[in-house]
């Protein structure tokens, strides 16, 4: 099997003038004074090689240094340093509908894109109607580009992209682009090309894709590569990275989104004060504070209360939220029937919920914490969506919480709905 | 055998570059025309206004004010102007052709003189109209003196093109570093319409002068038009400055090819720089 694209210690260096010196004047003007730049190091010696017909995804956060290893494979930025070869036609998509006018007709700009990405005029002229049909504008192949709506200029732009016939793609986030209908096209489009065995680079955020479509994966990370491998494990190891991430920056809060000891009403806290949350704990089944679960896993949450003067029939309540605000679950020691001991001024308790394992799936999710008498509307404090905690589902399960169900089977009879479950 | 066919694939290669090049040149020196003349309503007269104006001007001074009485002055006059608009149009658009498609740079690879290049045969089709249009309707009004030494006019374009597409590419990148290159291009323009003998004949020039004035490629070519097509009487450079009309010719050639050399040698840069 030959190698389609080898890369040997290939560094890209960026100088970035620290003095502005985009005039001919200010050149004159500061003749004596050598230009001071700092040095950005966005691809730092990077080796590797990727097979004829292989499909490679690049993942890696922003500013890793992915878009700036692609545009070095395209030729678009030369290497500062190391050797790249290249076997065969390379066709870069970096951008869909590059040099497309609004000022021309579909036709025009599908001639003119077409161009640019190197495409014989002739072809481009026999597909024409094809190309119209596909993209769903057989009525507007000549209307102009400024009238379309931007799902018909997205369309028309990724259909002139898979006309091209060259051995090596490099993409940087097709995908990002487009309604879900869209990308169902896009994935079968990688399909046809996987099947005629095109060699494939593509740079993603979704990992859900290449898990799915590439053979490898690769991981940069300060322009280096971090993990190079199968898709699954280059993509489990981001995963992680990015939950460690994540879980550094939120440990140093404790997960909450504001500040507790500050006893002033904000937008996210009210509340007469009577009893104040003093602090909230998100406790794994070790007992150590947490923000990162994966579901399955016991949490408990701990609230820490202070009474301002004398309470006598306190009710302490929990809401999770989605990400978008929405309420997925809420309970309180009312409705579960824990009657709360009545508390005298400056009296501190601890509250805990339980759950032996968390319902929900993967997501970020918000808690609310209301401290509020059971009888009237009064509320002594509310911290409303304040506390923040993340939950991944290694097990694969779709939607927001668990259905907790169990499967079965048996032969199929006219009562099989009927019978009992095994 | 195997040796062969290695060749032969990189002939084909080879060809398939330059195939791509060409057809992404004419792609967008097309558009580009397209999209300058059919943007509004009086489309491609818009384009004749500037050098009818400044025609205008110049032989209302020069006829009216200051009795200018030489045969067919107005002819001269108009095919200076025609030739110093080319010029003048074609290395404008060319300087910004880089600067202003960052995006296809940033975003898409091919050969990027090709920018330069479209722009220039874009400004060189409303040339080759006007020139035209000229030819069509003097003609038979007997203010062209055509004759076999017309043919001249060929080499000629090719040198006013030759030396616009040099200093186009040497300002499309150095204007990516220096954007105030624009201003400086304006100022220098101005000066080169009244050096390139554009408003008078360069015989008017005296004998002294004329070596400098020459060194200027587009007071040769103009003056050489005009006497390869308006009247014979009207003399070639070479007889006015003898053997160093080779010099502009030279700088010419010296333009097209530093141009290009310093064009290549920033083009790396230019991805970064916009």
């Amino acid at each position: 099997m030959t190698v389609a694209i080898s890369a040997r210690s290939l560094t890209k260096r960026f100088r970035i003038p620290l003095d502005r010196s985009t005039t001919i004047k200010y050149r004159l003007s500061h003749w004596r004074s050598t230009s001071r730049y700092r040095d950005l190091l966005a691809v730092d010696g990077v080796t590797f090689d990727v097979k004829d017909g292989e499909f490679l995804g690049i993942i890696g956060r922003n500013g890793s240094g992915k878009s700036t290893l692609l545009k070095l494979l395209s030729r678009i930025y030369r290497p500062s340093g190391g050797s790249l070869t290249i076997n065969g036609h390379v066709s870069p998509f970096l951008e869909l509908g590059v040099g497309f006018n609004p000022e021309l007709t579909a036709r025009e700009n599908v001639m003119l894109n077409g161009a640019v990405m190197g495409l014989p005029r002739k072809l481009l002229e026999s597909r024409m109607d094809e190309m119209m049909h596909f993209a769903e504008l057989d009525q507007f192949a000549d209307a102009k580009l400024k009238n379309f709506s931007s799902g018909m200029q997205v369309r028309l732009a990724f259909t002139v992209a898979i006309q091209g016939e060259s051995a090596i793609l490099l993409m940087d986030e097709v995908l990002a682009v487009g309604d879900a209908r869209f990308q169902a096209k896009c994935f079968d489009v990688f399909n046809r090309y996987k099947s005629e065995g095109r060699t494939i680079v593509l740079v993603t955020h979704d990992l859900g894709a290449v898990d799915v479509y590439c053979d490898r994966a690769m991981l940069l990370e300060h322009g280096r590569v971090a993990a190079d491998g199968s898709a699954a494990d280059v993509t489990a190891t981001y995963r992680k990275m990015v939950g460690e991430l994540q879980d550094a920056e939120r440990m140093a809060s404790g997960g909450a989104l504001i500040d507790i000891a500050d006893m002033t009403s904000s937008a996210k806290r009210w509340g007469n004060g009577d009893v104040r949350v003093r602090a909230v704990e998100l406790l794994n089944q070790d007992g150590t504070p947490h923000v990162n679960f994966t579901a399955d896993e016991p949490m408990r949450i701990g609230i820490e209360l202070e009474a301002a003067r004398d309470v006598n029939d306190l009710v302490v309540g929990i809401g999770l939220h989605r990400g978008d605000g929405a309420v997925v679950a809420g309970t309180n020691t009312h409705i579960e029937r824990l009657r709360l001991p009545s508390l005298h001024s400056g009296e501190r308790i601890r509250v805990e919920y339980s759950m032996p394992h968390l319902m929900v799936l993967t997501g970020t999710f918000r808690l609310t914490i209301a401290l509020h008498p059971s009888t009237s509307e009064t509320t002594y404090d509310w911290l409303d969506q304040a506390f923040e905690f993340r939950v991944t589902d290694d097990r694969g399960r779709a939607g927001l919480f668990e259905l907790a169900g169990t499967w079965a089977y048996s032969k199929a009879t006219p009562w099989a709905m009927s019978l009992p479950a095994k | 055998m195997a040796a062969t066919s290695a060749v032969a694939g990189l002939v084909g290669r080879r060809r398939e570059a330059v195939r791509r090049t060409a057809g992404l040149t004419r792609e967008l020196a097309w558009t580009q025309f397209k999209l300058k003349y059919t943007g509004s309503v009086l489309g491609y007269l818009w384009s004749l206004l500037k050098p009818m104006m400044l025609f205008g001007v110049m032989y209302a001074i020069f006829v009216g004010v200051f009795k200018q009485t030489q045969q067919d002055f107005g002819m001269q006059l108009l095919v200076g102007i025609v030739m110093y608009t080319f010029f003048t149009d074609c290395v404008g658009a060319g300087m910004g052709s880089i600067a202003a498609n960052g995006n296809l740079i940033r975003k898409a690879f091919f050969p990027r003189a090709v920018l330069v290049v479209a722009s220039s045969l874009t400004a060189a089709m409303t040339f080759v109209i006007n020139l035209t249009l000229i030819i069509v309707i003097a003609t038979p009004l007997g203010l062209l003196h055509v004759g076999l030494r017309t043919l001249a006019v060929l080499p000629l374009i090719a040198e006013v093109y030759a030396v616009a597409l040099g200093l186009s590419l040497l300002l499309s990148a150095l204007f990516v570093f220096y954007r105030d290159l624009g201003h400086i291009w304006e100022i220098f323009s101005q000066v080169l319409f009244y050096g390139s003998a554009v408003v008078y004949p360069a015989s008017r020039v005296p004998v002294g002068w004329r070596g400098i004035v020459f060194l200027n490629p587009l007071a040769q070519i103009i003056e050489d038009v005009r006497h390869a097509m308006v009247i014979p009487d009207a003399p070639w450079s070479y007889s006015l400055i003898g053997i160093r009309f080779l010099a502009p010719v030279a700088l010419c050639v010296l333009v097209l090819f530093g141009g290009t050399w310093v064009f290549r040698r920033l083009t790396p840069s230019f991805a970064e720089a916009l």
